[in-house]
Parts: structure tokens; sequence; C-alpha cells
């Protein structure tokens, strides 16, 4: 196990580099240049090209990636064209944000689609499987961004329970926290909810129909203990797929949702960075968000030898 | 088993959001989160505003929401009042020598600067030289400038080559041009230490900026605590915030929403006339944009009134010259109408046929892009065909640059001085003419409005080189925006302007 673990990290250095270079490629060869972006309308050729030259961007692509590179391997991720800030300090401070998003919009995803897609496999054809279809048709069809005014319209405008935006350290203010992540949890984990649902009920519906089903029905076994200890127990390695891969997409930043919600995520640290080419936060994005899918890769392997006593890794 | 896998499952997460409280967030930035309700005298302002500054150096940052913030931290030599004539601050008088080469300023005596030093010549000087020296973007405002120097303490000397009739607005039109102290360094540019009547406290990225009272500010003011700035770049939501007591003030209104708004007495919503100006230029560098007839058809073919009430709601008035009326150089000059006819036979005479039309816009602005919408429709009916290219702001700006582009829409914002203005877009060496008008008469008026030191005759030069510049079409000036804020009702004392500075000195909290 350990040696596949080392094996596995070796491995995702090796991406990660990859994923670097395709990166740095990527964003400097889209049109548009930090300068000239932060210059904006009053553009001044003189003052243009002084700030290019001592930002570096005069020398050649492969030495400035060498730069970078070199730098990066240090921890040094550079520093916002933007906001003249390290970058590195720039990435830990959304962490928090994000990481409280993320985290509470998978529990409400999983509060909706474990009952809602297990009750409607068990019942399949019943009215309530029919409810938890249009259900999750609606969610995944739902743009987020129309669901999330409509949320902040209808909980912060008319009733008045919950603050419309913003963000709230726990450490100052748990409660204060608490009440500004509702909104976005609950707009960003029915969407996530909705795509869960349909993969744990067809997961649990393929499981019902299986041999050793049968068998531990044929035993007389009570039908919520064959449910619980038999369907569901084979039904978890694809569930914890999907819901690994829904978590590595939510760490990477809710765009849309934290652009509205005012949320100092990740997603809109990148949004920002794409609009003023900022190079060097860009970068450092993209490569956290590949190292959180990578690293929720290898928990979401090694968790498959939890759920399937059959699964090991040597 | 399902539940046990479940109940871990939460336990990680509420684990996980935990500990990210840990990092190195602001923690100071949240005392303001619950500062919404309970004001008593004085109070901190909570001011939604749609976007987060980039940078708070004065002399580096072209980002409004920088100046929104800055404009109440730092101070000029002298101020736009709100007529946009040039009133005392740090400098308390000037003079000009009888050559005109020779500007004396006397400065304000007893003003410190934040973190409790002196205010002398020497930050002046030191301001000055340090957007020429290390040649920042605003260092055109300082061509004719030959020497900026500390006389004494309290005097400051400006050397120029030639009159500089627009020296007080090159120096005081905006926060840009700020004082900022002499021991200036790497970390002032993110924590500023100003003036002004609000010194800065913190950043929380992502979320807000948080000025408290200059107690020592040599002005009146200010009465608040305090100012907190929170980016909320949705408009929905910061009208929210602001129907919900979450904040007290707020310029991000969407423009289909001021008409229902002005009717809601729970708010204050006033607008003012900018002399922000809305324009579309054709490539001259290409044909057959070089002909005027065929840039004066695309301006006969326009409704002003229909592009600007698609692209700002009738939040605009409509104008065929740069800045509005009322402004001191404001040139009553409207030679065109909504004639189809005439745009088709100006086509025929420039033996122009089938012609297509890339309109470059962005949606950084979407006024652009609606306006682009109805100028298709238009054009289309001269017999132009418009296709329309929206780009994100940076390839926007790429392409202009690069010359790549047939027609393009922008705006220009917070102008005072027509020199800033006209010479950068309409000189044929304007920094900002990338469009390729060249017209040597123009060029010459332009060249003498800068220097000419007498106030009629120098608007008379810059009527005849405007007439010039709007009969040519080299832009097509559409339309100047109203400046549109709304706040609460316990505001009190603040002035909605036209160059779209915020201030906050003289705002009181009434709860």
């Amino acid at each position: 196990m350990a040696s596949y673990v080392v094996r596995r990290v070796a491995q995702a250095l090796v991406v990660l580099l990859g994923v670097s270079v395709v990166v740095f490629a990527l964003v400097h060869l889209v049109p548009g240049d930090p300068i000239r972006v932060s210059m904006g309308t009053r553009f001044n050729p003189d003052a243009y090209e002084a700030l290019r030259a001592r930002a570096g961007f005069d020398l050649p692509l492969p030495v400035q990636y060498g730069r970078y590179l070199a730098n990066a391997a240090a921890g040094d991720l550079g520093v916002s064209f933007r906001s003249g800030d390290p970058v590195t300090t720039t990435l830990l401070g959304r962490l928090p944000a994000t990481l409280s998003l993320a985290g509470s919009a998978l529990l409400v995803a999983l509060l909706i689609a474990v009952p809602l897609g297990i009750f409607s496999a068990i019942r399949s054809g019943s009215k309530l499987d029919y409810v938890a279809t249009v259900f999750s048709q609606a969610g995944i069809s739902l743009p987020d961004f129309w669901m999330a005014i409509l949320l902040i319209l209808l909980f912060s405008g008319v009733l008045g329970w919950l603050p419309p935006s913003g963000y709230v350290s726990p450490l100052a203010d748990p409660i204060g926290w608490l009440s500004h992540l509702v909104l976005p949890a609950i707009t960003v984990g029915v969407v996530s909810g909705s795509i869960l649902t349909r993969f744990v009920r067809s997961s649990v519906l393929e499981s019902l129909g299986e041999d050793y089903t049968r068998t531990a029905r044929s035993k007389g076994l009570h039908e919520r203990t064959v449910v619980t200890r038999h369907v569901l127990r084979n039904a978890l390695v694809p569930i914890i797929t999907v819901t690994g891969l829904q978590l590595a997409y939510l760490l990477g930043g809710v765009i849309i949702v934290e652009v509205i919600f005012a949320w100092p995520g990740l997603g809109q640290l990148a949004l920002l960075a794409v609009q003023s080419r900022d190079y060097p936060v860009l970068q450092g994005t993209v490569l956290l968000v590949a190292v959180v899918f990578l690293l929720i890769n290898l928990i979401v392997d090694l968790l498959y030898a939890a759920a399937d006593p059959r699964i090991r890794y040597k | 088993m399902l539940a046990r896998w479940l109940a871990l499952f939460v336990v990680l997460l509420l684990g996980l959001a935990a500990c990210g409280g840990g990092e190195p967030v602001d923690v100071d930035g949240d005392e303001s989160a619950d500062a919404g309700g309970d004001e008593v005298a004085g109070g901190t302002l909570i001011a939604a505003i749609s976007g987060e500054p980039d940078q708070l150096d004065p002399h580096q940052t072209s980002a409004y929401a920088s100046f929104q913030v800055l404009e109440n931290v730092y101070d000029t030599l002298v101020q736009p009042t709100e007529e946009l004539e040039f009133e005392p601050a740090l400098a308390t008088e000037w003079q000009v020598s009888d050559d005109q080469l020779t500007w004396t300023f006397t400065l304000r005596e007893g003003v410190s600067f934040h973190d409790g030093s002196d205010f002398t010549a020497d930050d002046v000087a030191f301001s000055y030289n340090r957007i020429i020296d290390e040649e920042l973007a605003n260092a055109y405002r300082f061509t004719s400038v030959t020497e900026v120097r500390a006389a004494d303490d309290m005097t400051v000397e400006i050397e120029v080559d030639r009159p500089t009739p627009n020296l007080l607005a090159n120096i005081g039109a905006f926060k840009g041009m700020s004082i900022v102290p002499e021991e200036f360094d790497d970390e002032m540019a993110s924590s500023p230490v100003g003036t002004g009547p609000f010194q800065f406290e913190s950043h929380s990225e992502g979320q807000s900026i948080e000025l408290s009272a200059n107690p020592e500010y040599w002005g009146d003011g200010p009465s608040l605590d305090g100012v907190t700035f929170r980016f909320i770049s949705e408009g929905t939501v910061a009208l929210t915030n602001l129907q919900g007591g979450e904040a007290h003030w707020t310029d991000n209104i969407p423009p289909q929403q001021i008409e229902q708004l002005s009717d809601d007495d729970s708010l204050v919503l006033e607008s003012v006339p900018s002399t922000d100006y809305w324009y579309f230029a054709a490539n001259q560098t290409r044909e057959p944009f070089d002909k005027p007839e065929v840039r004066q058809a695309l301006a006969w073919a326009i409704d002003r009134e229909a592009v600007t009430s698609a692209a700002k709601f009738d939040a605009a008035t409509v104008n065929q010259t740069a800045i509005p009326e009322g402004s001191a150089f404001y040139t009553d000059y409207a030679p065109y109408e909504h004639d189809p006819d005439r745009g088709r036979e100006l086509l025929k005479e420039a033996g122009v046929e089938d012609l297509e039309v890339e309109l470059m816009v962005t949606d950084e602005y979407p006024e652009t892009v609606q306006a682009a919408q109805v100028l298709e429709t238009q054009w289309g009916e001269v017999g132009i065909s418009t296709n329309i290219r929206t780009l994100d702001f940076a390839t926007w700006l790429d392409e202009q640059g690069e010359g790549n582009f047939d027609v393009f829409m922008l705006g220009w914002l917070g102008n005072i001085d027509p020199d800033d203005y006209y010479y950068a877009q309409h000189h044929s060496e304007g920094g900002f003419n990338f469009h390729g008008y060249a017209n040597s008469e123009v060029d010459d008026l332009l060249d003498q409005a800068r220097e000419e030191t007498e106030d009629d005759a120098r608007k008379e030069l810059y009527d005849e080189a405007v007439q010039m510049i709007v009969d040519e079409a080299s832009y097509v000036y559409l339309y100047n925006p109203d400046v549109v804020q709304a706040w609460v009702p316990e505001v009190e004392g603040y002035t909605v302007r036209s160059d779209r500075a915020i201030r906050f000195e003289n705002v009181a909290l009434n709860q």
C-alpha cells in the first residue's frame, strides 16, 4: 500500500510538470497581455514598453518558462501582476472560502442524492421515482446563476432571513459564516445533488438485480438488511467515483456562483486572473486545481479498497 | 455501514471547513460583517462597489475600483469641484510666472500623512518625479514638465518647456496624481498611506477594503468612523444588499432597473450627466474606411436615440461631440441626423458596394454589445452588412493595438481637460489614435490649443478642431451616460459627481 502511494505521487509529479507546460503555453499564447489590460483605455505607448520590459515579457517564452519552473520548484509561484502579492499567499487566502463552499455543497448534494437515489431505485417505477427523476432533471437543467438570483431574491430580498452575499470567517463569527454559506451551498449542492442522484439510483438499481441480492433475499433476510448490507455496499464503488469527481470539481471553484454571491473562492480568483491576464495567478490556480484532482483521485482509489474487500493495492 | 460512512464524511467535511478558517484570511475584515444595522453617531458606511481594486498604488493603477477607494485616502495638490473647476487641496495657492514657464505652489501648513509624518514639498517632488522617472502610465501628463523641485519646505516649483494652461488638470483631475509620502515603498502599494479623510485599515481579498476616519484630516470631516467597500459584481445582488440594509450605498445598478428603483421610497436614487463619452471609430488604415464618405455613411445611418436607449435604457444623453452640454469645453455642433438615404448616397459617391463591416465590441462593457445590435440593424438599412465580434477586454485591447478591426465601440471616462482626450485620440501622434486619423489641420489646432493660455481662445481652437473631427467622422460620438448611484435614506450629505469621484468625507449616517 505504501509503495503504491509513493508510485502514485511520483506519477502525479510528472503529470504536474506536463500541466505546467501546457498552462504556461496556453496563457501566454492567448491574445491580450496583462500590461495592456492594466492600462485599459488610458493607453500610452512609451509607458507600455517600459512596463513590459520591467515584467520580463521581452524575453523568449522558453526562458520565461525556465525561470517560472525554477522558482515554482522552490515553492515560489511568482507575484500577481494585478495586486503585486505573492501567488502562494493569494491562493492560500482563497482556501477557507473554497473549502467551506465545496464541503457544504457536497454535503447538501449527498443529503439529497443518497436518500433520493436509493429510494427511487428500490421503488423504481413508483411515483417517488418519477418525482426524483423530474427533480434531478430540473436540477441539472436549471442554470445555477438563475437559481442563485432566485434564492437571493426570495430569502434575502422578500423574506430577509439570510444575507444576500459575502463571506465571513468561521473563526470570527461561526453563525455569520453559516448564514452566509447557506444560499451558495444550496445553489451548488442542488446541481451536484441532481447529478449524483442519477448515479446513486442506477448504481443501486444495478446492484438490486445481481445474483447476490437474490441469494440474500432467498436466505430470508429482512429487506432492510438486504439493502444496507448487500446492495449499498456493492453500489458504493461507482458512487465514490462520481462523488470524488464532484468534490474535485467543486474545489476547483464554482465560478459563476462565487461571482454572484461575492464569495472569495478560487473560481472568482481564476476569473479575475483570466480577465486581467494575470499569468502567475492563473498558472498557480490551475496547478492547484490539478493537485486537488490528483489528490482526490488517489483518495478515491484508496477508498475503493475500503468499500470493496476484493480490491487490494500493492 | 452507509450511515457510518456518511457520518464520517460529514465530520471530515466540517473539519476541513473549520481548518480552512484557520488559514491566513484577514480576520479584521470581518468586524464589519454585522455593522449593517447598529450604527450610532459616526458609524461605518458600507459601500457596495462592483469591482475589486487591482492594487492601491495610485500612480500605477488604472482601475476605477481602485480610485473609488483611493479617492478617500489620498489628496492631490488641487482638486476638481463638483463643477470640475480646480480648487485648493494640498496646495493653498499658486502662481504662474510671466513667461508661463514656472508654476509655484504654496503648500498647506500642518498636514500630516496617516503614518504621522509631516507633509512637505519633498513629498510632492518625490511623487511627481516618481511618475516621470519610472515612466509610469500617467507620465504623459508631464510631457511639458522639465523639472519639479522643492524650493523650500512649503513651496514647490514646476518648470515647463512650453506654456501649459492645463497643468492644474494634469496634476489634479484625478487621484492618479496623488501625493504619496517620500518614504513610499512596496508595502504602501497594498496598504496606502495618504493625507485624505480616511486611512487604510485592511483588505480582505475577494471581499472588502476597510478604511477608518483620519482624525488629523486637514479639511472638514470626516464624521463617519469608517467606510467599508464591499466587492459585489452582480448588480441585482448589490441592490438586494442595499434594500436589506446590508449595505448603505452602491453604484452597481443595472440600467434596466433604474426606472423601477426611482419609485422605491426606501432608497434614494440620484443621477447626474457624466463627462464620459461612448463612440465608435472606423479603422482609417483599412479600405474603404480611409474614405471620409464611408465613415460619414456609417454616421448618417444611425439613430442615436435608439442606440442610446438600447445601451443605457435612457440613462444617457445623446451627443455628437465628446463631452456634454454644460461642460466648459462643450462644442455645440450636431450636423448628423438619422437619414439612411443620405448614407446610401455617400456610399455610392465613394464607389463602395456590398460593404461588410466587422464591429468589435467587448462583454467587459455590455452596453457596447447591446448598442452593436442596434448598429447592425441600422447599418443594414443602408445596405451595410455587419459582423459583430464580441471579445473579452484583454483580447479586445490586443486587437485594437494591432489594428485588427474595421470598427470598434468604446468609451472614455472621467474627462475634464480636452487636451487629455482630443489630443490622445485625434492627433496623428496621439497615444490612443489606433484608428489612424491624421489631419494636419487638426494636428495644428490641437498643438496650438495645448499652449493657449487664454481660456476663450483655447475654447475656440478646440471648437474648430472638434468640428473637423466630427465632419470627417474620425470618431462618431454617440452619448454621455449618467452617473447613477443609490443609497439608503440614513446616508446624509452625499453628492453624485459628474466625474464619478466617490467622496465620503462629508457624509454622515443618521440612525
